[in-house]
């Protein structure tokens, strides 16, 4: 008897990951919009529009959905695919996890109209609200439940490096999404503010670029075909990540309302956070030895090895611009968008970039259609990265010497907008192809999935 | 990788991951709410702390649901680049914020103090068509808010100044 795709043990991942490019290209519209908006400002101002796109109404749209939509999707279908492959066995629960798939989906779809509409809870990355964050916390239970049970189901005894962050983010992302979205008229001030940035950072710190690591440790001995590195230093790099990173809250209040000690407790984690960093960097260059002249052709590698440079950038960044005097400069301005697109596009996007050029022909059994344009969505990606992050970044200084200068409201911050504007406009470019690179990937992955298909079909009429 | 017989439980994982999670909560969401300079309103919290049928609140409500706190900052620092910009902030001040929307980004400036800057005429001509006031401001145009929740809009950032308490306070 032929296998139909009810019974198929990838059904999950394919859900998971064919919604998130949907999310992907809605967010990264939305995040175009905002960059048009910075340029025109009655930009699609034009009946309805203009209170559906208002600036402030869609940004939290565009950062949820491309956190929680195409980011998050893209990790939990790469986590059904990776956990059961180093566990040797087979995903529990698969049909939970493919309606937690459209669960997610419709948790999108709900908490874009409720933003839509203006029912926001201002904590930044969790501006959904409170009803719709039960359903999140719902959703992440299901998933790990379903994780958890695979892992303690499996058959290979030896727990791989990436099943330890796996298994932590598991733990840290249920924990830190209830904590940072308490009912926000329970808690007010200074402290609640805390707690915003408790969460706001960790998502970033202990869900994706946890799982980002995880999936670099399982991919990189693949693609390299070498074995991993150093044992030991994934254990520091493990360890010392689940240290210091869940500290690191505070240093978004640098300069600010809280008491020295707080200070403190935020900036000297943020700064010992690149010894983990370092950790997984020194063993992924470890294991890359003797194997760089690869990264020239493979282009899945090219994306994985990309990625954990731009892991390694912010991470330097980090902590530098959380320092008292920078931060007194920088803080603010236009610099930090470009340090926030850094991690959750550079470093971690890459990473699920290359994780679907890997794991898509192993689950529709035929392989990626096009090389040239998984080449062209590399490279107009990485020159729009470097468009967007770069423009900010020197805007951002400039603002921030502005603002010393006096610039700080009325007429004389005007001015110093109209004077960021040459930058404003090579930030749109630099979205722009970043834009055009994700329709090269979806279109190459589409064609796969069709000949995939079209390849099934022929072996079963055949068979 | 056999010579690992300690990797072989889940357990040291979940129970340090966890343990390592609920230090870093207790430090650094948890400890603030305990510290002495949270503690107690001053004179500017208990003018913020407004009453819910009052149009300030209402005016308050507009501005969340219009995501202003996504372009203003609320946040006063000891820095040259604040010094313009009125008293420092303390934590007092924020005593009875809910949601506190101190800000991340200033797009456009930050409205502390917002109320000592300009008139309630002026907030209405720059709400209504930002660029007739201000050439070449990049805010949007708010002329879709309803009278009422414009004068509740306008009402909310004239309520923004500092109290006679927080005169002398240093501003740079």
């Amino acid at each position: 008897m032929v296998t139909q795709t009810s019974n198929d043990t990838y059904q999950p991942t394919k859900v998971f990951f064919y919604s998130s490019l949907v999310w992907l290209v809605i967010g990264m519209i939305y995040g175009l919009i905002l960059a048009l908006k910075f340029i025109w400002p009655n930009f699609l101002v034009w009946g309805p529009l203009q209170v559906i796109l208002q600036f402030g109404r869609i940004r939290p749209i565009h950062t949820n959905m491309l956190l929680f939509g195409w980011l998050t999707m893209a990790n939990i279908g790469a986590l059904f695919y990776v956990i059961p492959k180093l566990c040797r066995n087979q995903l529990s629960f698969p049909k939970m996890a493919t309606f937690l798939g459209y669960f997610w989906n419709a948790i999108i779809v709900v908490g874009s109209v409720a933003l839509t509409m203006g029912y926001t809870t201002v904590t930044e990355y969790g501006e959904w609200p409170l009803w719709i964050d039960i359903l999140v916390v719902i959703g992440v239970g299901m998933l790990a439940m379903i994780c958890f049970s695979t892992i303690a189901n499996r058959n290979e005894k030896q727990l791989y490096v990436s099943l330890w962050y796996f298994m932590g983010s598991l733990i840290w992302l249920p924990g830190l999404y209830i904590i940072g979205n308490l009912p926000y008229k329970l808690l007010s001030g200074v402290p609640q503010f805390l707690i915003f940035w408790f969460y706001g950072h960790n998502v970033i710190g202990l869900w994706f670029t946890t799982v980002g690591v995880g999936l670099i440790y399982y991919l990189l001995p693949y693609l390299t075909k070498n074995a991993l590195y150093s044992h030991r230093l994934s254990l520091i790099g493990f360890w010392t990540i689940a240290t210091f990173y869940v500290w690191n809250g505070p240093h978004h209040l640098q300069n600010g309302p809280i008491p020295l000690w707080l200070m403190k407790a935020g900036i000297i984690p943020s700064v010992l956070l690149i010894i983990p960093v370092w950790a997984v960097l020194a063993n992924v260059f470890g294991t890359l030895k003797g194997k760089w002249h690869a990264v020239a052709h493979n282009t899945p590698l090219k994306f994985l090895v990309t990625g954990a440079i731009f892991y390694l950038i912010t991470c330097l960044q980090g902590p530098f611009q959380s320092l008292q005097g920078p931060s007194s400069i920088v803080k603010f301005t236009d610099w930090v968008p470009g340090h926030a697109h850094l991690p959750v596009f550079g470093a971690f996007s890459y990473v699920a970039f290359a994780v679907m050029y890997y794991v898509i022909p192993k689950i529709v059994y035929h392989h990626i259609y096009s090389n040239r344009m998984m080449e062209t969505h590399f490279w107009l990606s990485t020159i729009g990265l470097l468009l967007f992050t770069f423009s900010t970044w020197t805007a951002g200084v400039f603002e921030g010497f502005a603002w010393i200068e006096g610039a700080q409201y009325g007429l004389q911050f005007v001015e110093m907008l109209v004077a960021m504007q040459p930058f404003f406009w090579i930030r749109a470019v630099g979205g722009t192809l970043m834009f055009l690179a994700q329709i090269f990937f979806i279109i190459n992955l589409y064609k796969t999935i069709q000949l995939g298909k079209k390849s099934q079909n022929t072996n079963e009429s055949s068979a | 990788m056999s010579g690992f017989a300690n990797e072989r439980s889940m357990f040291t994982y979940v129970i340090g991951a966890s343990i390592l999670f609920l230090i870093g909560v207790f430090g650094t969401a948890y400890l603030p709410f305990y510290d002495d300079q949270m503690q107690a309103p001053n004179e500017n919290a208990e003018l913020r702390n407004y009453s819910v049928d009052s149009a300030e609140y209402r005016g308050r409500e507009v501005y969340i649901r219009e995501g202003c706190h996504v372009c203003h900052t609320m946040f006063v620092r000891p820095v040259l680049a604040d010094s313009a910009l009125g008293p420092i902030s303390q934590p007092a001040d924020y005593y009875y914020e809910a949601p506190a929307m101190l800000g991340s980004k200033r797009t456009g400036a930050d409205l502390m103090w917002v109320g000592n800057r300009w008139n309630a005429d002026w907030h209405r001509e720059h709400l209504i068509n930002p660029q007739k006031i201000l050439p070449g401001s990049i805010m949007p145009r708010y002329d879709y808010l309803s009278e009422q929740d414009m004068e509740d809009l306008i009402a909310y950032l004239m309520s923004l100044k500092p109290s006679p308490q927080t005169e002398g306070r240093p501003v740079n």
